[in-house]
């Protein structure tokens, strides 16, 4: 077609980053198509992908600045707005201390530079408040892996493999075109095993399917590892050179006999057990062990997490072709000020609680900030600059939340939509959309780098978050930390150790392959004499001596989770945060097109559990927790999709909000996640 | 001729397939009811089935359609349905014996695949693999050769 161009840039409807070819016409984009050049996705989007054009020009997007009075919101200039907010940072500030402000990024807009920005912004001003939705999301196996081997890679080697286990997620709803990717490996002969209390979609394709009751990972983990160690199908060279601990693994492995197993988590463990573990025998040391989101909230969860890590080094499938690769990063310049302000003396908001949540990832813990803006313990919290966020509908507890958040004397949301955070905000900044915005984006998995294009310039009182920060900074009296004239100068920077030039990256829209792949980097590294793993003691880690220095055990135990023992009052075992295709979290519900697909929220019900409630498809019921209640229609699922017992709902609806009802009060021990996919409930008819 | 070639080891029910359908057909919505291609799943039997017009050789929807609305596109070898001349006597519907042509209550005419022209949106949006569009001819092929790769690997082993 004349007049039309293709524009080739990375997706960002949710943070795969896919490959996709622009059409633009006059200015206009009017079609995404999926890259087929791109190693993600070979030209396959899905259905948020091709409908990016829906968000960019959605009649409600915001578009203006806006300022809330008595007379509810007005437009202001961006000038205006810029001046007002960091007047009054300024003088809270000064008036309650430095730490008094919070920044905090969630997922709706880049996924690039957003988070060193706000990092960096913050500790420019002097306030070690950094806080994001890692905290309840991603945060937890990265710590579990980090504590093991020294690093997460989240996107693991699949095409290679000869088994891939997936547990505790759904990558077609998740991360779809991983799901192509798992299949490649199976049409070469690779067997796929998923782990779920939810017969997903990806379960729909699995040779061997295992349903678990929520939060028992870790028992099952622990009952695979006692049947490949006496078996004796474990990697004795990698354990030996390179592990530490495994004595005790060894050891405590003892008690998961099948029965045991059985019980945790409510499958077949002695048909279970010796079938997962002749398929690891079968595929080892190619084995991808992929851990969701599943097991991140819940009380254990970061045991749980590391005892499927364990498993990898029991095989030797640790930076293997085939299995959990680690990759090399891009050698990109830091944003962050960790070393030159660390302001750990002004008592980042959750340290002190969660040590090694801070320890690992220098995250503030979001359900704890609420309760000190609300009690001014152990100091006084006024201001919070958040950009991309929508706690009031994705952290648990949202009543609290609300409260909290309108409890501030500065609320600033940095937006493309009015959300349920916006609207408790007192400025409202526009965001610039994905395609308005030019980042450097690293797919790790893949070792490419790729500088995003700005196919539609932003109208003018639209912000990137460095346009935003930098001048939130300079009026602030922290301009020097932001010398860069706009978001492109600042790419130039943060490429110019790399030996890779802009215009490289510019001429490889599809991705810029920066180092090779290379497999067991901790061979190498122990010959030449430094530490294989990224860990205090150099080696893999069974046992951490870091836990053990903050009081924990150091190896990762199992503990039941409190929703196997049932309690009369609330029978029922609530799992929340399943991912549907068509939204991403909170966001698109306000995208006519795709909310189509899904109009209504609804809570996953077993018949059996139906039955005797009274209820069926569309009716609705009550559910309620310790926390609170919320309505929600039911869908009564096809035989064993769902466990009996065990429901679940998925987040991101306003009109049913299934965060009114989890846990801000109940954490894994070692990385603050609230419990959320375990929440013991009460359900009756509406 | 290129069709919309199915593999069942590869679908996972994930449906953007038949979002991406109802979005090309109405240029609004996402909804299954208006697509043309339909995933069935038996979860008891964990089975799942895409289902879609294969657009026979010899189509026995064109040949019994009083209308003479049913014709192949010479370009692309979709079998189509002309909705100006259909009558809306559902005969092509009765005919199909894969229940992959559909109603349109609206307009009150059958509707099917048309393969969008030759750029098949339910192939694009297939995240799994599972719908490819080529030649029926080139799918054996692929399926010969994997069967070949993985029979030569078993054999290294022995």
């Amino acid at each position: 077609m004349s007049g039309t161009s293709i524009v080739k840039t990375l997706c960002r409807m949710c943070d795969d980053h896919c490959g996709i070819d622009c059409h633009v016409e006059e200015g206009k984009v009017v079609k995404i198509e999926g890259n087929q050049e791109h190693v993600w996705n070979r030209g396959r989007l899905c259905i948020k992908g091709s409908h990016g054009t829906d968000m960019i020009y959605a009649p409600d997007r915001i578009r203006k600045p806006l300022k809330k009075t008595e007379n509810g919101f007005v437009e202001i200039p961006l000038k205006q707005a810029l001046d007002e907010i960091a007047e009054k940072i300024r003088n809270i500030q000064t008036e309650y201390g430095p730490q008094a402000v919070g920044v905090w990024k969630g997922e709706a807009v880049g996924f690039a530079q957003e988070e060193e920005l706000a990092r960096r912004w913050i500790h420019a001003i002097g306030s070690p408040n950094y806080f994001s939705n890692d905290s309840a999301c991603f945060a937890g196996r990265w710590i579990g892996y980090s504590l093991v081997y020294g690093r997460w890679n989240a996107q693991p080697d699949f095409e290679n493999s000869r088994c891939i286990i997936i547990w505790g997620a759904n990558p077609p709803h998740a991360h779809p075109n991983m799901t192509q990717q798992i299949n490649r490996a199976r049409e070469k002969g690779a067997s796929l095993i998923v782990i779920d209390p939810r017969f997903s979609a990806i379960a729909r394709q699995a040779d061997l399917y295992v349903k678990v009751k929520p939060g028992s990972d870790g028992a099952l983990a622990w009952g695979l590892m006692r049947e490949l160690i006496e078996r004796g199908w474990t990697d004795q060279e990698f354990i030996q050179n390179f592990t530490v601990g495994f004595g005790q693994v060894k050891e405590y492995a003892r008690k998961f006999t099948y029965e045991y197993v059985a019980r945790e988590t409510g499958c077949d463990a002695a048909s279970v057990i010796p079938e997962l573990a002749r398929k690891i025998k079968a595929s080892m040391p190619h084995t991808v062990i992929y851990v969701g989101n599943g097991l991140e909230h819940h009380e254990n969860g970061i045991n749980n997490i590391r005892a499927c890590a364990y498993l990898d080094g029991l095989i030797g499938a640790v930076d293997q072709k085939g299995a959990n690769y680690s990759p090399v990063g891009f050698p990109m310049k830091e944003l962050v000020l960790y070393k030159e302000k660390p302001l750990l003396d002004l008592g980042p908001i959750g340290r002190d609680r969660f040590p090694i949540l801070y320890r690992y990832r220098q995250e503030c813990h979001t359900m704890t900030l609420m309760d000190q803006i609300l009690s001014g313990k152990p100091y006084p919290f006024k201001a919070l600059v958040l950009t991309g966020a929508n706690p009031a509908m994705t952290n648990p507890n949202s009543f609290k939340v609300r409260k909290a958040l309108g409890a501030l004397d500065l609320l600033v949301v940095h937006e493309l939509f009015m959300s349920e955070t916006a609207e408790l905000a007192d400025y409202i900044l526009p965001a610039a959309s994905y395609l308005e915005r030019s980042e450097m984006h690293v797919h790790g998995g893949t070792q490419t780098v790729t500088l995003t294009r700005r196919v539609l310039t932003p109208q003018p009182e639209v912000t990137d978050e460095y346009t935003m920060f930098h001048e939130l900074a300079v009026r602030l009296g922290a301009g020097d930390y932001f010398p860069w004239k706009d978001e492109d100068e600042l790419n130039a920077w943060l490429v110019s150790d790399s030996g890779i030039s802009i215009e490289t990256l510019k001429a490889h829209p599809s991705g810029y392959h920066y180092a090779p792949v290379e497999y067991e980097k901790h061979k190498r590294k122990k010959a030449a004499g430094e530490k294989p793993f990224n860990t205090a003691s150099g080696m893999f880690e069974f046992t951490s001596a870091i836990l053990k220095e903050h009081g924990y055990q150091e190896l990762a135990e199992y503990i039941s989770p409190r929703s196997n023992e049932v309690r009369p009052d609330r029978p029922y075992t609530l799992v929340t945060g399943a991912r549907k295709v068509m939204y991403y979290h909170g966001r698109n519900h306000n995208l006519p097109a795709l909310a189509s697909a899904l109009p209504e929220a609804e809570i996953e019900m077993h018949p059996a559990d139906a039955a005797r409630i009274g209820v069926e498809s569309g009716s609705m019921v009550k559910v309620t927790s310790d926390i609170g209640s919320v309505v929600v229609p039911v869908k009564v699922m096809e035989g064993d999709e769902i466990g009996e017992g065990v429901l679940q709902m998925t987040h991101g609806w306003k009109s049913h909000n299934v965060n009114q009802i989890t846990h801000d009060n109940v954490f894994d021990p070692i990385s603050g996640f609230p419990l959320m996919k375990a929440v013991q409930v009460s359900v009756e008819p509406y | 001729m290129k069709t919309v070639t199915i593999d069942l080891k590869k679908c996972v029910g994930c449906r953007n397939c038949e979002m991406a359908c109802a979005f090309a057909r109405t240029g609004q919505d996402c909804v299954r009811d208006n697509s043309n291609i339909r995933v069935n799943v038996y979860a008891e039997d964990r089975f799942v089935m895409p289902m879609t017009c294969f657009h026979c050789e010899e189509a026995w929807c064109m040949g019994v359609c009083p209308a003479h609305a049913i014709s192949r596109n010479p370009r692309t070898g979709a079998v189509e349905i002309d909705p100006v001349r259909c009558a809306g006597c559902k005969m092509c519907m009765l005919a199909c014996p894969y229940g992959n042509i559909h109603f349109d209550h609206e307009k009150l005419v059958s509707r099917k695949c048309d393969l969008c022209g030759g750029d098949p949106e339910c192939v694009k949006h297939c995240i799994g693999g599972a719908l490819n569009y080529e030649d029926a001819q080139e799918a054996n092929d692929r399926k010969q050769r994997l069967t070949g790769q993985k029979l030569s690997g078993i054999m290294k082993q022995l």
